[in-house]
């Protein structure tokens, strides 16, 4: 164990309910502090017992093996600071605001520090259509289950407890510096067993994408209180004038109905000049909840595009932050979310613009095609002082098909420098009358019309998926998906 | 129903060139004086396509009447234009017969090949063989020209029993037609309607009404926003298009688009009402004396 030890009195006297007054919970810091907790952050203020013990558990489940490694240690350490001044998210915190996540909370929650079991991976369906690729299950790399083409030199792909010290020392040092976190991130931190690197040296340009394939094999059925939970964390570094391609991909296990959580992180570092593409596709199992953070810190002119299509999980919950180190950064974000059952798909994303001449551009998109559905978006861009001619633009638009069918959308731009060109929109609609009948009075019935349309408006995301492959394997599921919305509940019930 | 199959067109070539619009005219006069002559082949009297009678309208949303008794009946082989001022009601007219939500019909009734039009959806409508080009059609983001071609063409081949084509198949068929409105093959690739011009607009629904055909063109003014040459091509392709069994209904405002596709009916419209029916002279009455005049002698 590491970082934190808990007396098993404090432990005992958890779950005080939320409502509880801070001078209660100020007694139990001083409870905590008098016991062998050492507190440095300043920001530390009060603590949730839940949370504590949460904290307890994931430490003591980590086998000790895991713990030779200082990088690792030093990670956990300060997750474990940070995660203590954080009380789990309530309804009434902003960035919780219309996404409930009580039922992790109110489950048990069970880590999975250990690698899985190999009889477990047989079923696993690989892409292996596309090396080179990357098997993480469970949060753990599985290297039997990786294909690693040969890579220009000085390309460093595996964990980071196999990295030779000054290779760890560079990468933490382009890594450093993101505490927006919240309190997932710091439960990754402390959770997660080891850490996948990709790293990219300075002027070297990687031919084919690297492709993530994350899967969790194991889940607890309908009616278990369990939730087990993975939490990979990988960490992608692009030296000066490189360029690099990754594609993450997360599938669920193979029952839909089985739940789990993953709850990921992913760190980006792109030098100066040095341009990545992101790929992402969450696809867990309709019972799963996948909360993800991707931090990005871009040096002057690199670029970085990302596009996100997630479909899956009873709770889809991607942060993204991205923070501009140097000027004339270009940062292009397209984000497709699909709600088609009893689920919430939920986006909270910032920009922070801190030099010249930036220029961003997000789109975000959502379809929900439920009456218990949610999409969630809270797209936040800050202009600072500095950051003049900058030209930001941001565009959501939500579609919602079915009567009840809830979007939350907060587009939100923080402008302080006076010499820019920044715009946002936000439109939240059922399909266009119009186009329907251009459908319909060229004979085409109203059916096939509204999933033509639907479909269209999820291709502008799709569409910009870097490889066929991709797209083609994604296209029949989205096809599928269009089907459920097309026929009605009916299907739906069927379909989970 | 008709469906323009390449066969038919064969020979129809010779359209392009600029004797063939006289030779169109010649076709249509001989067989209205066939009918009156009485021949063997027309004895029959001419065969009402679509009858219209007393047709009245409001717009849904504000409740305000636009059509007030509108009758017309065009039999097969009449080419009808629909004249008017601005805000007599021509388009409510045409988006009426179509199904247009934004209208509801509060009276009167219409026959289309002796059913009851008012009671099919805008899509039975479409496949029973009315075809209305839109003023301003609207663009379809992440949609294909040729994707949206073939689920209409398919659409139209199920209704008429016919096996559904692949999209290789459907493509000479689309060529072919592509040609007909004098349109690169790279019009198939691009989103329907999307950043295209005034003019490409208007050619893309006569590519429509030429992949699809009908038995009933409405063309609703076709002609605004064309230049000359635009024009020329889109009145060659509706006459190539047209046969002597199938007929025509086009709203204009301008005489040059009825001098290329000659009416045999020229309607005014006005305050929601067909004020006056006559041949093409009445075009020429109008631009000397105006609309009001030639309203005002009924």
């Amino acid at each position: 164990m590491s970082g934190i030890a808990l007396t098993p009195a404090a432990c005992n006297s958890c779950f005080i309910p939320s409502s509880y007054s801070y001078s209660s919970f100020q007694s139990h810091f001083h409870k905590f502090k008098t016991t062998r907790v050492s507190l440095h952050s300043p920001s530390f203020t009060t603590s949730d017992p839940y949370v504590l013990q949460l904290a307890e558990t994931f430490e003591d489940s980590l086998p000790s093996s895991s713990s030779s490694n200082s990088t690792l240690l030093k990670l956990r350490e300060a997750s474990s600071q940070s995660l203590l001044s954080t009380p789990w998210p309530s309804r009434r915190d902003e960035p919780f605001r219309f996404t409930d996540v009580s039922f992790l909370r109110n489950s048990q929650i069970v880590p999975l520090s250990l690698p899985p079991n190999p009889s477990l991976l047989s079923s696993l369906s690989l892409h292996t259509d596309n090396p080179p690729y990357l098997t993480i299950v469970g949060g753990h790399l599985i290297q039997s289950m990786s294909k690693l083409s040969e890579f220009p030199k000085g390309v460093y792909v595996g964990t980071l407890s196999a990295m030779d010290p000054d290779l760890t020392a560079r990468v933490l040092e382009l890594i450093s510096g993101f505490n927006g976190g919240d309190l997932f991130w710091s439960i990754n931190g402390i959770a997660a067993p080891d850490v996948t690197v990709v790293y990219v040296p300075e002027g070297c340009r990687v031919e084919n994408p690297i492709h993530f394939g994350y899967f969790s094999v194991e889940g607890s059925s309908k009616g278990s209180n369990e939730t087990y939970v993975s939490n990979p964390r990988v960490v992608v570094v692009v030296e000066k004038g490189g360029e690099l391609e990754i594609i993450e991909e997360f599938s669920g296990t193979q029952g839909s109905g089985e739940s789990y959580w993953t709850n990921c992180a992913l760190e980006v570092a792109i030098g100066e000049g040095a341009k990545l593409r992101h790929s992402y596709i969450q696809n867990e199992s309709s019972a799963a909840a996948h909360i993800k953070w991707t931090s990005v810190r871009q040096e002057s002119s690199s670029t970085y595009e990302l596009t996100e299509v997630s479909t899956g999980g009873k709770l889809g919950r991607h942060n993204l932050h991205i923070q501009q180190l140097g000027p004339d950064t270009v940062t292009e974000l397209s984000t497709l979310h699909l709600s088609v059952g009893d689920q919430t798909q939920d986006l909270h994303s910032q920009l922070v613009l801190d030099h010249p001449r930036g220029y961003s551009r997000q789109l975000h998109k959502c379809i929900v095609a439920h009456s218990k559905g949610q999409a969630v978006f809270d797209g936040n861009v800050k202009v600072n002082r500095y950051a003049q001619q900058t030209d930001a633009g941001q565009l959501t638009r939500s579609l919602l098909l079915e009567p009840r069918a809830t979007v939350n959308v907060k587009p939100n731009l923080q402008i302080v420098a006076d010499d820019v060109k920044c715009s946002h929109g936000a439109a939240i609609s059922d399909l266009e009358e119009t186009q329907l009948l251009y459908f319909q009075a060229r004979g085409i019935d109203p059916k096939t019309a509204r999933r033509v349309l639907t479909f269209a408006f999820g291709g502008e995301v799709i569409d910009k998926l870097p490889y066929s492959s991709i797209r083609e394997r994604r296209v029949p599921l989205y096809c599928m998906i269009l089907k459920v919305i097309t026929f009605g509940a009916s299907c739906i019930t069927v379909c989970s | 129903m008709f469906l323009s199959l390449p066969t038919i067109h064969s020979t129809s070539f010779l359209h392009l060139l600029p004797t063939t619009t006289s030779f169109s005219i010649n076709r249509r006069r001989y067989l209205t004086t066939a009918t009156a002559t009485g021949s063997d082949f027309d004895k029959t009297p001419p065969q009402p396509l679509l009858q219209v009678n007393d047709l009245k309208a409001k717009i849904v949303e504000n409740g305000v009447d636009i059509l007030h008794g509108v009758n017309l009946t065009v039999n097969h082989g009449e080419v009808h234009a629909i004249m008017g001022k601005n805000g007599s009601g021509k388009s409510t007219f045409a988006k009426v017969l179509v199904g247009h939500p934004d209208y509801e019909v509060t009276g009167g009734s219409v026959v289309f090949k002796g059913e009851n039009l008012l009671d099919m959806e805008p899509e039975e409508r479409s496949l029973a063989g009315l075809f209305m080009s839109f003023q301003s059609p609207v663009a379809i983001p992440g949609v294909s020209n040729d994707e949206f071609l073939v689920m209409a063409y398919n659409a139209r081949r199920r209704k008429l029993g016919l096996p559904e084509l692949g999209p290789l198949e459907c493509f000479s068929y689309l060529m072919e037609k592509l040609k007909l409105v004098n349109m690169k093959p790279d019009f198939l690739n691009r989103n329907v309607n999307e950043g295209f011009s005034g003019g490409e607009r208007k050619r893309n629904e006569i590519l429509q009404l030429a992949v699809l055909g009908a038995d009933l063109a409405i063309l609703d003014e076709i002609d605004s926003g064309l230049d000359v040459d635009a024009l020329r091509d889109v009145a060659n392709a509706v006459n190539q298009i047209l046969t002597p069994k199938n007929s025509l209904l086009m709203i204009t405002h301008y005489r040059r688009l009825l001098d290329l596709l000659n009416p045999t009916h020229v309607h005014i419209m006005d305050k929601g009402r067909i004020a006056r029916t006559g041949d093409k002279s009445l075009v020429a009455f109008i631009e000397d004396e105006g609309y009001e005049t030639v309203s005002a002698l009924t």
